[in-house]
């Protein structure tokens, strides 16, 4: 049998040179990427963010005793769930003793549409990698559970099984953000390091990140043409008081069922999102005027902010293994 | 900057895709369809996956559009691995140069080449997912690569054009590769018994 015999390919090229810098930020961003042994199916992936504090998705965490995380160097460690945030699907885990060096986070202005991007992850013993760009990113945003995010980072890369709560890493093995498919139907977004840093701060701090909360349900309704024309309101647009919490801030300051929400502080309001923008953390204790419509005359009612109360734990299991990998 | 259109990057990934593309044939077969195929040396050995030579006899189909018979002279289902005889009479065979799949390293980049969906001489662009080894030697090669089923049989080629394994499946999105040193072997086990089934017939 003949050997090969083409001409040798040439070497030292770009393709060549590109190889080896992705092979290099992998290798480097790697050492600081753990597996999360925390559910039943694949483990996932972490990121060693500070001494002794892993940062995971919080989908990912399925159970909150004995979970194990395994490091580059093939050791596994023993981990306690120090705190989740569920509405920016972060979790933080605290180990004792990692010998791991601590991920190299870059500043924020790394995070540019178009960069070459890869996606690492440990779903098992070996770091892998996909590879990709940043398509979008826009201003910050809130989830569907109303969790604020610095910036929306949308990937054009494959987030495989086991991949949230991996870092995005740049061609130079710095790390951007923390990856998950659990914010967005199952779409790979990627949370800034910023946001992941402020999150990690509370739930070290407090093992939660407190939000505020009305105990109200609401939903957008159009006015009466004839009720916007002789109460002068500036739009025909108000929220519907649809369900109220007993006990709940809204119910104790006097909401009923049927209220139509039409202005917070003299601001209209005419999408739940405008009231949940003003339920930091931070707000809560504060008294919000809201102006109401009630049996078809304004009402002026006062509430004082109360604490999201922690969402029951089976709720939160049943959610956690219908999304996201 | 990098000029993707007339810079290095874009000018070295033509280069490399027009140079291998010579060593990549399509093998067609009687019912399965086509597949793709590595010209492995000059003198007419191709090395396709088993499951696109199916039966003995084979088309191959040289990327300048010359038609040869091919006899499916090995078959191992259990490493989907196979090998195709042709003569190439007066035609000039250009041999792949064959990689070290030992070398990779997860994040390396990786090209596939092949016939994905019947469309000749395709181009993917990828890296290194992981490199699953058992007992120190390379199994099998996971690609975060766009394949289509025509890509089986046909290379996966490192950041130099060298091939380093055999594009076999497509498993949670990610191509499966053979890597080149299971080709080897097989076709160091393929020569072995040809040449004691040889030394029995004389």
């Amino acid at each position: 049998m003949a050997g090969p015999s083409t001409t040798t390919p040439p070497t030292g090229g770009v393709l060549e040179s590109l190889s080896n810098d992705l092979a290099g930020a992998v290798d480097r961003a790697g050492q600081s990427v753990v597996a999360i042994h925390a559910r039943r199916r694949i483990p996932a992936s972490g990121v060693h963010w500070r001494p002794g504090i892993i940062v995971a998705a919080h989908h990912t965490i399925q159970r909150e005793e004995d979970i194990t995380i395994s490091l580059a160097d093939g050791t596994s460690v023993a981990a306690t769930l120090a705190g989740r945030d569920p509405t920016t699907d972060l979790a933080v885990l605290k180990v004792d003793e990692a010998k791991a060096p601590v991920a190299s986070v870059a500043d924020g202005s790394a995070i540019r549409v178009g960069a070459l991007v890869l996606a690492l992850g440990r779903p098992g013993t070996a770091v892998t990698a996909s590879l990709g760009v940043i398509s979008t990113v826009g201003g910050e945003w809130r989830t569907w559970h109303g969790g604020a995010i610095d910036r929306f980072v949308r990937l054009d890369l494959s987030i495989y099984d086991g991949f949230s709560g991996g870092p995005l890493v740049d061609a130079g093995g710095r790390v951007l953000g923390i990856n998950t498919s659990g914010l967005s139907r199952g779409a790979a977004l990627a949370i800034p390091g910023s946001t992941v840093n402020r999150v990690v701060d509370q739930l070290v701090k407090t093992g939660r990140v407190a939000r505020g909360y009305l105990g109200l349900g609401m939903q957008a309704v159009r006015l009466p043409a004839a009720l916007v024309e002789k109460l002068s309101l500036p739009n025909d647009v108000g929220l519907m008081v649809v369900s109220a919490e007993p006990g709940g801030p809204g119910d104790t300051a006097g909401i009923l069922i049927g209220d139509v929400l039409i202005a917070i502080a003299d601001k209209p309001v005419g999408d739940p999102a405008d009231v949940v923008s003003l339920l930091g953390g931070d707000q809560i204790g504060e008294t919000l005027s809201t102006r109401i419509i009630r049996a078809g005359e304004p009402k002026d009612v006062s509430i004082k902010i109360g604490e999201r109360p922690r969402e029951p734990r089976d709720a939160r299991d049943a959610r956690a293994g219908r999304r996201g990998r | 900057m990098i000029d993707l259109s007339t810079g290095p990057l874009g000018t070295e990934l033509e280069a490399l895709a027009s140079t291998l593309r010579q060593s990549v044939v399509e093998v067609r077969t009687r019912g399965t369809g086509a597949g793709s195929g590595i010209i492995w040396s000059a003198d007419g050995l191709i090395v396709t996956n088993a499951h696109v030579a199916r039966t003995d006899h084979a088309t191959v189909v040289l990327w300048d559009g010359h038609e040869l018979d091919g006899v499916v002279t090995a078959h191992d289902p259990r490493r989907d691995l196979a090998t195709i005889a042709i003569d190439p009479g007066s035609v000039t065979l250009a041999a792949a140069t064959i990689g070290h799949p030992t070398d990779l390293r997860t994040g390396d980049v990786v090209v596939a080449l092949g016939h994905p969906w019947g469309i000749t001489g395709s181009i993917a662009l990828g890296i290194v997912h992981a490199v699953e080894t058992r007992r120190g030697a390379p199994r099998w090669i996971r690609a975060d690569i766009r394949l289509a089923p025509g890509n089986s049989g046909g290379p996966l080629a490192d950041a130099r054009g060298r091939v380093v394994g055999v594009n076999t499946l497509i498993a949670g999105g990610l191509g499966v590769a053979v890597p080149a040193t299971t080709v080897s072997r097989f076709l160091e086990q393929v020569e072995a018994r040809r040449t004691r089934s040889g030394a029995r017939a004389a």
